[in-house]
């Protein structure tokens, strides 16, 4: 028997058998068509099955699996039908009874960092306000590190004990001016993205920061910072404080009030620090203020023509607040129970 | 700053309570650290910002709250009586490091009955935490705090040849100091000396033989301008902290020393007696140069975004102790800021001055943020794909110190054979490396985890390492690094899927080149490199046992690391659908007995080459041995092929064809046997 006559054959049982199967109503019918197509006897299917003998050999796998199929289609027809009016279908269990009140399979999944989230958190809101990410090296010279950010030399700011320094062989000298250092803050970037991009300019740049501080709950050496910077030529410290506004009410989700306490930064003037009233307290939020006309002028930015704002804020802390953690240390500790339990 | 309520009170009518009058101070740049009651007097705690060395003493608190109060301030006016000869006859004072000493004003009191001070001043120091030491030093002190000016007196009969000489000190020269140690000085120190010795370190310490005691008759004041920066690093340097170099650092007005010289011989008149000897010697007052500053209201109106009135923005810089030259009607002044505001020398400054004291709750917070675009960067799509993926994998996100210390681990560095950067301070305890490679960080995450019996440990970090160049900066190479079990596949199959991904299946199945790497740290030939374009993308890799043994590891893992800077040079922006082909696709097993030496890598180029265009996928499935059967030295590999012509249904002898085809070369190439 040729190849296509028996797969002729088949389609046609199997069509036969599906279509009579669909309509099936009562188990009498059930059991009559169950003979009919799988009857062990003179079934149908066993009938085919006589057929494939005959095929030529080299056409046998094909014929085989089709065979199979067939079978399979035919049982799982009939079962179908037995679910539907209720009876057992071939009269005898198909395997074990099913525990469909087993705990679901569910394969581990890993889960991102508490620093993620919350940075990942503020650069979505920042972009829906208009501000575009950039970066930073995070080793950096003292000339961005400190000179443009209007932080001259004899400023404590640059004390090698408050700072890590990078050790070369020449030279172990801090006030050098080509020394390097782990960057003190994101600051760092405002300058190197005025340097490089044209005005005006709406940036956040978040990343790592290095201060030398022992470690304990609440200060670690290394943390990062969210800096924000808007240059244009009419940016005032109204839309400082709109723009902060906005923030804070998209991150704490509710209509949140600022307030402003002057400070001193030496790369802004008027310098500020921000609260926000929140659940009926202040929290401190971070530092803020107006461009100094002084880190313009290292850049070659006409400060009658432009001005801006920058503010700085420790993603740490929002990060702890938000997910309620209570020491610093346990965010760089690598330890799984503690990892496992920001999966969102 | 400690201030006491009560001693304020002798300079500014404080007509509000001690509790308001900190949110004030607060509010206008004196922040509120806390508040004490010390025998029934309110102590407020106040944190001044290093620009304002002039609220460093109460006339300058004192000041601050008469402007916001709309009080007069009242600053005593010392007229101590002289009598007695002329100082200059008595002493003579020469300069000799100007750089480090500005300015320097002696007074001579002879007569002095060196004793206790009165309840009242004793009281005063010691409801700022100061303890009083005798009648003339507390009086020092006691000025101090309330102008901001240190002063220092001296046992005059301790001063020889009745001469100050303030110079550098020679390399070298040792110094004890009122609390009996010894400092090893260095030549810019400002050291003040008699004719024959170091009798203090200017601005910082006086000295222990020329000190007032109870023996002590006649007194040297000294009133003194030194440099912030001298200060700061005699200070730093010698680990000697005290109120007076607090001050010297922030800058002291050296147009007020003469004030707070007189100010203290007359308390010391007052409460130890004796004869102020006629004059003072002074090495010269340098003339006050107050710049000059042009304000103008409209660049006030630019800065804050509102408008103050002019007539305010005026009587708030008078009141701050400005001395407006020509106050035009036009909206443009010009300001002569006081000698004590040091900090105040440009126009930005003056507009920070008007708009603390008008007030910051005044600037709106609902002002127009006009909108712009924003768009996402390409490298924050990456990333959040690649963070899918290591998440959906079961690998959790790690962060950890950018710098690591030396460990049997700090070695692994795949990326550079340049030695590490390192930090002058450590990071951590031992922690001075800049880290080349993420991996000895995830090693000690999983010891750490390992410790805690933390199990199933997998970890990825995405972050920079740090790779040494000739000169200048690093480069910064920002990495995904991760941590898997045993099983390299896991740290393979991650990295595969992250780059199919990022960059489509194509770039991975045909441009990437892998390739088996020997590195030490790796178990030999557990390492696998992929590279692009003769650049390294990734690699992977079992860690030898060598680090194993050596971190007291529990077992061995596979790690790896794949340049993420580089990946997104060659990411895809979206994927592009490539078509569906209509035609069923053809399974075939195969499993094939071969040589135990023979890498799948091998195995798949000759089964891709044999196969043809027809092969579309080739499945690894399992390795297993039968030694029994096979011999030593086999091993099956099954693996499946997924077959798909693009034009037509394929048919079993076309399929057939294909699977001959590859069995024939694969027998050829690497003598393996089909297994029926």
């Amino acid at each position: 028997m040729s190849l296509s006559h028996f797969l002729a054959a088949l389609d046609e049982l199997v069509e036969d058998a599906t279509r009579s199967l669909a309509s099936v109503d009562s188990t009498e019918t059930l059991e009559a068509l169950r003979v009919k197509f799988v009857g062990a006897k003179n079934g149908a299917l066993k009938s085919v099955q006589k057929l494939l003998a005959s095929v030529e050999v080299p056409d046998k796998p094909a014929a085989g699996k089709r065979f199979n199929e067939v079978r399979d289609t035919i049982q799982a027809a009939l079962d179908a039908a037995a679910a539907a009016v209720g009876g057992t279908g071939s009269g005898k269990a198909s395997g074990p009874k099913l525990d469909a009140t087993l705990p679901g399979l569910r394969p581990r999944l890993g889960q991102l960092h508490p620093i993620t989230q919350t940075i990942e958190h503020l650069k979505e809101i920042m972009g829906r306000l208009g501000f575009s990410v950039t970066e930073g090296p995070e080793i950096e010279d003292t000339w961005h590190n400190f000179v443009a950010l209007n932080i001259p030399e004899d400023h404590p700011a640059r004390d090698p004990l408050d700072n890590f320094y990078l050790a070369t062989a020449n030279k172990q000298s801090a006030s050098d001016h080509d020394a390097m250092l782990l960057r003190s803050q994101t600051s760092t970037v405002q300058i190197r993205v005025m340097e490089s991009q044209p005005l005006p300019m709406r940036i956040i740049s978040l990343g790592r920061v290095y201060r030398p501080d022992a470690p304990d709950a609440t200060h670690f050496p290394m943390f990062h910072q969210m800096e924000g910077l808007w240059v244009d030529r009419h940016v005032t410290m109204a839309q400082l404080k709109s723009v902060l506004r906005l923030f804070a009410t998209s991150y704490l989700g509710s209509d949140v009030n600022v307030r402003f306490r002057p400070s001193f930064f030496p790369f802004t003037e008027p310098s500020v620090e921000v609260d926000y009233w929140w659940n009926g307290q202040w929290i401190e939020f971070g530092g803020a203020g107006m461009v100094d006309p002084n880190v313009f002028a290292h850049l070659n930015i006409d400060s009658e023509k432009y001005s801006g704002f920058a503010f700085g804020l420790g993603v740490e802390r929002l990060c702890m607040r938000r997910f309620g953690i209570t020491d610093i240390r346990d965010l760089y500790r690598s330890d799984v129970r503690f990892l496992r339990q920001f999966a969102s | 700053m400690l201030v006491s309520w009560e001693w304020l009170s002798d300079y500014v009518d404080l007509t509000v309570g001690h509790e308001e009058m900190a949110t004030r101070w607060a509010l206008t740049g004196l922040n509120h650290e806390s508040t004490e009651l010390v025998e029934g007097v309110p102590v407020i705690d106040l944190e001044v910002t290093s620009n304002r060395g002039d609220c460093l003493g109460y006339i300058g608190i004192a000041r601050e709250a008469a402007v916001l109060l709309s009080q007069t301030l009242r600053i005593p006016q010392p007229a101590p009586t002289e009598s007695g000869r002329d100082v200059a006859d008595q002493l003579q004072i020469s300069n000799r490091y100007v750089d480090g000493c500005p300015r320097y004003i002696g007074r001579l009191i002879r007569g002095v009955k060196v004793g206790p001070s009165p309840e009242w001043l004793q009281k005063r120091l010691r409801a700022i935490g100061v303890k009083s030491i005798n009648n003339v030093v507390d009086a020092t002190n006691s000025v101090m705090f309330e102008c901001g000016q240190p002063l220092h007196a001296f046992d005059f009969s301790q001063i020889r040849g009745g001469q100050i000489i303030i110079r550098r000190a020679e390399p070298k020269e040792s110094f004890v100091a009122i609390d009996h140690k010894t400092y090893q000085l260095d030549p810019d120190m400002v050291v003040i000396a008699d004719s024959e010795r170091a009798v203090a370190l200017g601005g910082v310490m006086g000295g222990v033989d020329s000190e007032v005691t109870d023996q002590t008759v006649d007194v040297l004041l000294e009133a003194a301008d030194f440099i912030p920066l001298a200060i700061r690093r005699t200070a730093r340097k010698l680990k000697l902290h005290s109120p007076a170099s607090h001050r010297y650092e922030r800058r002291v007005d050296s147009q007020q020393l003469d004030w707070a010289s007189k100010r203290c011989c007359e308390l010391i008149l007052k409460i130890a007696g004796g004869e102020l000897q006629k004059g003072m010697v002074d090495t010269g007052e340098k003339p006050f140069a107050a710049p000059e500053i042009n304000l103008r209201a409209d660049r006030i109106i630019k800065v804050l975004g509102i408008e103050v009135p002019w007539s305010t923005t005026l009587d708030i810089l008078k009141r701050l102790g400005c001395s407006v030259i020509d106050g035009g009607a036009n909206g443009s002044a010009t300001v002569l800021p006081p000698s004590y505001r040091m900090d105040l020398t440009r126009e930005i400054d003056l507009i920070e001055e008007v708009a603390r004291i008008y007030g910051y709750d005044k600037i709106p917070e609902d002002a127009v943020v006009p909108m712009v675009a924003s768009a996402r960067r390409p490298k924050d799509t990456m990333m959040q794909t690649v963070r899918n993926v290591c998440c959906g994998f079961g690998f959790s996100e790690t962060m950890t110190p950018s710098l690591i210390g030396k460990t049997p681990a700090s070695s692994i560095s795949p990326w550079s054979d340049i030695a590490p950067l390192s930090t002058m301070v450590p990071l951590l305890e031992g922690a001075s490396q800049l880290r080349r490679s993420l991996v000895p960080s995830l090693l000690a995450s999983r010891l750490h985890n390992q410790q805690q019996s933390n199990k199933d440990v997998h970890l990825f970090e995405t972050s920079n390492v740090y790779l040494p160049v000739a000169s200048g900066l690093p480069r910064e190479q920002f990495h995904l690094g991760a941590l898997g079990g045993e099983d390299l596949r896991e740290i393979v199959g991650l990295f595969e899927e992250v780059v199919s991904r990022v960059c489509g299946a194509d770039l991975l199945e045909k441009e990437i080149q892998k390739e088996v790497v020997s590195w030490p740290f790796l178990q030999p030939e557990s390492g696998v490199q992929w590279t692009l374009d003769g650049h390294v993308l990734a690699w992977a890799g079992v860690v030898s046992r060598s680090i194993v043994d050596g971190m007291k590891l529990d077992a061995s893992m596979g790690v790896g690391e794949l340049n993420l800077d580089r990946l997104l040079t060659i990411a895809r922006e979206v994927p592009r659908l490539q078509g569906i082909v209509p035609f069923p696709v053809v399974d075939r097993d195969l499993n094939l007995i071969v040589d135990e030496s023979l890498r799948w890598l091998e195995l798949e180029q000759a089964v891709k080459s044999a196969a043809g265009p027809l092969c579309v996928g080739i499945a690894f499935q399992e390795i297993y041995r039968d030694t029994k059967k096979d011999g030593e030295g086999k091993k099956r590999m099954l693996f499946s092929l997924q077959l798909q012509s693009a034009t037509e249904t394929l048919t079993s002898q076309q399929a057939d064809e294909v699977i001959q085809r590859v069995v024939g070369r694969c027998k050829e190439q690497f003598g393996a046997t089909l297994l029926a």
